[in-house]
């Protein structure tokens, strides 16, 4: 996601700044796509989270005499898939699962890309070089080719499809991380703390890595984003997680074949996918806007 | 047989051949033999007779893409659609399991004396004047070398599943030819029926036969002649105007591959698409197919058979009770009717039901989830912690696998894993992809439970020997697929019997036999033959659905366009 | 300049060389193997996979293939597919001029709407058109390839009947105008991030353009806005912009794989898919290969590129 966005307008007060009237914080607030974003996520995790438990139907009940109910045609009301269970009922338990996948995969992805590039941006030297060689060596393989490739090599579950999509999505990160930390390695805090002694690691994560944190959050939010886009992809390609577990993915996995007699099957779990991926895309953006040392310095 | 071909207009009309058929194996099964291939009702219903030159084109539509065009070599089902189109055996499996003699003059059998000595003399004798598409003539040494090569231990052979018993070829003339056997081996026969004859000509020549050019641009002596080849997309035959059997009568024909089975349906209805065998159309079209004008949907019973298939060293399999239990609880009917609209059939047996070996007279399976709680009190498993049953401290608890991304086997998996926990079994899906769940996880039996669709035979010949004897379990040093690790000794002895005669009421007897075994025993829990839906355009005459070949394109050559 | 393209192409080698290595490890670790289709089907039995494997060279270990499979392909000999029993290059040559066209022409397409897209929304920049412009494009990048494929197919294709639902062309009706038509759908479909991608870059890039002072002094001048717009900032603008296409290679051919399996394309994709679930591993590894070194080719002309466009530039080690 290397798209460059526009700044919003740059109306931006220099108002007395306490912690949590930053201008950052006022600058996300005044996004208001980044609003929505995190306004439909909210919605979506509070629906996810409690919603199964108000409906009368189990995600994994089968009731073969009710399968192709269309939506809004009787008790079901998103209508039901091919055993007949309750689509609604497997859309929520659905986002349970496609949602923690995109908040584990983002935080594992995060981990690796952050200690890849700590340690490349801070000895570069030949341990920097060939970690960036091996970063550069993953980035040629097409993103869907290395999932593909990566998938049959696992069994898939939901812990080893987190892991399968961290490991083609640190990359980004480890390169951000990298710059960000080359950079700030030159800057007169690091040379002081340096000076006082202070030990390479606690140099790395505790004066640096501090510094480096807006872009990397920025990263993380889109990383959320990427990961539900990554499960929905492998599973449409059939290498997912495994049934009767719902996730927005594999509920569209076979969708294709009903599309002219149960389109609802392949429209309803691809429109949760678009309108979760958009609002973490929106948040990232907002939080791109707001975090940007630029603004912050006029 | 009413049923298996639903049309528009409820039956067949474009199928005399098999009608024919039908009436002469009510008379004498013999008889059918002699009739050879191609062959069409003089009366009866008004069937057109075929053209006198090669005329029209024929559009296959197939879901996979034909790759390995050299018929000795490894291949899939739609491979096969090339093979017998381009290449001829010496003899060819009927739709009754007979065999018809194509490249031999006459199949060799005890009477006739081509097999002699209790089965360790084979001679045969060979058609004259046949010529391969190249113009070369067709002669013994072609036998001899494709036998020789698929012995040939550089060649990366199909199999050598009868052929390895070969010894001391023979070429006694331009036209026959002899060979020893290291022991009788009756399914060697429908072996050879399934073994294509490659030119020596061409072959012998290339530097190494397995990379030879030969195998992007086959030559055969079959109906048809290869034209063009563009790769993920189509294959192109003509015909061969010098083929020595019935037909030709299509000028051309074109394998279009489609890799989607929707898109597939969909050009089939629009009419770009005249055949869509193998995989064919898929079940939850079969309503709106049946429907359209113009073209006919056939049932057409394949050699597979989708089953059940336990690990009996798992602990949960061990014990027949087990198996009976999940046999019984197994909703066969709602999986069959509901998930597969009815299509296919089910089945007690591992044997497809149109094989002349095929014991009609099995119990029947009953659906009784009360039965099946019985079965499993009586022997002992109790109820523990959450309803599932226990018995000396091993749960019942085992991991059912299939292929991913098989949207309609997850589905029968799920409705069985809903049955089965109501009688205190806890499963758990453990799904792969095709490569990996085929790979060492089947033929080396790590597997608990898989559900899966396949064949119980050797080739077209109904021994089961390499799918159920003991010495044919892999992980024990075996050579065969009997990944379930099911032993039995009485079913071994018949079926070593069975191998050994060539009379076939005796080996049907013996086959019977051991589909009862089997049936009680259970090391494979069977659900259903494998029936898929080929579409077919009105107007194209010659389709016989044939059990004993791997696809129904087998006998392209005497296909033609009714004017 | 030749010095640092020097450099590029070595680096791109010891690259290509990583690549091979994690792919090649990676497949060959992976469970299952090529010969898994054939135990599927149940006749062949296992003395047959056994001597198979073996023929193959798959019993041998993993280091020794590699090597002697590298040391194949640094002669030009990238190894004969297993399925097909063709050489590779043989099959990907086959496969590679569907991936292309579709490529080439969205490409071409997200190019064009992009550049329209961003050009307007820099000029009128908070407008209306501007806002949903923006809001398009996010959405743009958030939308599953193959569930926007099948939106399309079932508007276009199942409701209106404009649109085939797949394929290349009509069986027995290859001409251009069948073509063309086959290609619309997948064509949208692979455009629909390149435009977005494009139509941001374009806008972010014209703005910088138009702030600049040649231009204000040609409005100054009193030229008219077109001319001004064509001449001047529109010439700046694209110039950068080319080299985004160079990064886009990735992100393209991993969008042309999905995108083929949803409108049934014969292309690199599909056959990729195809080898993937055989598990052929030669034509994996020559597919993986091949793209690899097209993305690193699509980084190097954007490198060259961005420096043509932009002299200024220096060339440091990156």
């Amino acid at each position: 996601m290397s798209v460059v966005t526009p700044t919003s307008p740059q109306a931006v007060a220099s108002s007395p700044r306490s912690r949590w009237n930053s201008p950052a914080i006022r600058r996300f607030r005044r996004h208001k796509l980044a609003v929505f974003g995190a306004a439909t996520i909210t919605l979506m995790v509070v629906a996810c989270v409690f919603g199964p438990m108000l409906l009368p139907y189990n995600d994994t009940y089968i009731d073969i005499r009710q399968r192709f109910a269309p939506p809004f045609s009787g008790s079901h009301i998103l209508g039901t898939d091919p055993l007949g269970r309750d689509i609604l009922a497997r859309l929520l338990m659905a986002g349970r699962i496609s949602l923690s996948v995109g908040f584990s995969a983002m935080a594992v992805s995060i981990a690796i890309g952050i200690c890849v590039g700590v340690i490349a941006g801070f000895y570069q030297g030949v341990v920097g070089a060939a970690l960036m060689r091996f970063v550069d060596a993953m980035l040629c393989f097409p993103s869907i080719f290395l999932l593909l490739a990566i998938s049959a090599l696992i069994e898939p579950s939901v812990p080893s499809i987190v892991l399968l999509i961290a490991m083609t999505s640190w990359m980004e990160v480890a390169r951000v991380v990298e710059a960000q930390i080359r950079s700030l390695r030159t800057r007169d805090f690091a040379v002081a703390a340096v000076s006082m002694g202070a030990s390479n690691t606690r140099i790395m994560f505790r004066e640096l890595l501090p510094n480096a944190i807006a872009p990397i959050v920025v990263a993380a939010t889109l990383n959320v984003a990427h990961a539900i886009l990554a499960e929905s992809y492998i599973s449409f390609l059939g290498y997912g997680i495994q049934p009767p577990t719902p996730s927005w993915g594999n509920m569209l996995e076979g969708a294709q074949s009903y599309l002219t007699s149960a389109p609802w099957l392949a429209i309803l779990p691809g429109a949760a996918i678009t309108l979760a991926v958009t609002s973490f895309n929106f948040i990232g953006d907002g939080l791109r806007d707001a975090l940007d040392p630029r603004l912050d310095q006029r | 047989m009413s049923d298996r071909f639903k049309g528009k207009s409820g039956f067949e009309l474009a199928m005399p051949a098999l009608r024919r058929r039908d009436f002469l194996s009510l008379s004498a099964a013999g008889i059918a033999a002699s009739v050879g291939f191609g062959a069409r009702a003089q009366s009866g219903t008004a069937v057109p007779p075929p053209p006198k030159a090669p005329k029209g084109q024929v559009v296959i539509g197939l879901s996979q893409e034909p790759k390995s065009f050299n018929p000795l070599m490894p291949g899939v089902e739609v491979d096969e659609v090339v093979w017998t189109s381009v290449f001829s055996s010496l003899w060819m499996a009927a739709p009754d399991g007979t065999l018809v003699p194509d490249l031999a003059v006459a199949v060799p059998s005890e009477e006739n004396g081509g097999i002699s000595e209790g089965g360790l003399a084979w001679t045969v004798k060979l058609r004259e004047g046949v010529v391969w598409h190249d113009g070369a003539p067709f002669t013994a040494e072609d036998v001899k070398y494709s036998l020789e090569l698929i012995m040939a231990p550089g060649f990366k052979s199909r199999t050598r599943v009868g052929h390895e018993l070969v010894r001391d070829i023979v070429v006694k003339g331009p036209h026959e030819i002899s060979w020893r056997m290291e022991r009788a081996f009756a399914p060697y026969l429908a072996q050879l029926a399934n073994t294509q004859i490659v030119p020596k000509h061409i072959l012998s020549k290339a530097e190494d036969p397995n990379t030879a050019a030969f195998n992007g641009s086959p030559i055969g002596t079959g109906p048809f002649r290869w034209s063009e080849r563009r790769p993920g997309d189509s294959i192109t035959f003509v015909a061969n105007e010098r083929y020595h059997g019935d037909g030709p009568y299509l000028e051309g024909v074109v394998l279009k591959y489609i890799p989607d089975m929707t898109a597939l349906y969909a050009q089939f209805r629009t009419g770009q698409v005249d055949f869509v065998p193998i995989s064919g159309i898929p079940a939850n079209y079969y309503e709106e197919a049946t429907k359209l004008s113009g073209r006919k949907v056939a049932v057409a019973p394949s050699g597979n058979i989708e089953v059940i298939m336990p690990n009996l060293e798992h602990p949960a399999f061990t014990e027949k009770a087990v198996r009976q239990a999940l046999y019984a609880s197994m909703n066969k009917e709602a999986i069959v009717d509901a998930l597969y609209y009815g299509v296919p059939k089910p089945t007690e047996s591992y044997s497809p039901r149109e094989s002349w070996a095929f014991n009609p007279n099995l119990p029947k399976h009953e659906y009784s989830i009360d039965k099946a709680n019985k079965i499993l009190d009586e022997a002992g498993w109790k109820r523990a912690g959450r309803g599932i049953r226990e018995k000396n401290g091993k749960r019942l608890e085992f991991a059912l696998s299939t292929t991913t991304g098989n949207a309609l086997r997850e589905q029968c998996q799920q409705l069985m894993m809903q049955d089965w926990q109501q009688i205190g079994v806890s499963i758990k899906i453990n799904n792969m992809p095709g490569a990996v769940i085929w790979g060492d996880f089947y033929v080396r039996s790590q597997f608990e439970c898989l559900l899966v669709g396949t064949a119980f035979r050797t080739g077209v010949d109904p021994d089961p020997a390499p799918r159920f004897a003991s010495d044919a379990i892999p992980v024990k040093g075996g050579s065969g697929g009997n990944y379930m690790q099911w032993v039995n000794a009485e079913a071994d002895k018949l079926m070593k019997e069975g191998q050994a005669t060539f009379n076939q009421e005796r080996r049907k007897e013996i086959y019977f036999k051991v589909q009862e075994i089997v049936r009680e025993e259970l090391p494979i829990l069977p659900i259903f033959q494998y029936a898929p839906l080929e579409g077919i355009k009105d107007g194209l005459i010659g389709y016989q659905p044939n059990i004993n070949q791997r696809q129904n394109a087998w006998n392209l050559g005497s296909w033609y366009w009714a004017r | 300049m030749s010095g640092f393209l020097i450099r590029r192409l070595l680096q791109a080698v010891v690259l290509l060389f990583i690549v091979s290595m994690i792919g090649f490890a990676i497949l060959h670790l992976a469970p299952g193997g090529p010969l898994s289709q054939f135990a599927a089907s149940g006749d062949m039995t296992q003395a047959d996979l056994d001597r198979l494997s073996a023929q193959l060279g798959l019993d041998r270990p993993l280091p020794v293939q590699y090597v002697e499979w590298l040391w194949r392909l640094l002669g030009g000999d990238w190894g004969v597919s297993y399925r097909d029993q063709q050489p590779v290059l043989r099959i990907i040559a086959a496969h590679i001029g569907p991936t292309m066209e579709l490529m080439l022409s969205s490409t071409l397409l997200a190019m064009l709407l992009g550049a329209w897209i961003g050009i307007l929304g820099a000029i009128k920049r908070y407008s209306l058109f501007d806002s949903l412009a923006t809001i398009g494009a996010m959405i743009a990048l958030s939308i599953p390839t193959f569930w926007f494929g099948l939106v399309i197919i079932y508007v276009f294709s199942v409701g209106l009947g404009w649109l085939p639902a797949g394929n290349r062309y009509t069986v027995g009706d290859g001409s251009f105008l069948n073509r063309l038509h086959h290609l619309i759908g997948p064509c949208i479909v692979l455009a629909l991030v390149s435009t977005a991608v494009w139509s941001r870059y374009m806008r972010s890039s014209m703005l910088e353009v138009i702030n600049q002072d040649y231009i204000r002094t040609a409005r100054a001048k009193g030229l008219s806005e077109r001319y001004i717009l064509v001449r001047h900032a529109l010439r700046n603008a694209l110039l950068p912009m080319i080299t985004i296409t160079g990064l886009q290679v990735p992100t393209l051919l991993s969008g042309a794989l999905v995108t083929e399996t949803v409108f049934t394309w014969p292309g690199m994709g599909r056959l990729f898919l195809d080898s993937i679930s055989y598990r052929d591993y030669p034509t994996i590894m020559g597919i993986l290969m091949l793209t690899a070194i097209m993305v690193l080719l699509g980084s190097l002309i954007a490198d060259v590129l961005y420096g043509v466009a932009d002299p200024r530039i220096e060339r440091n080690g990156q």
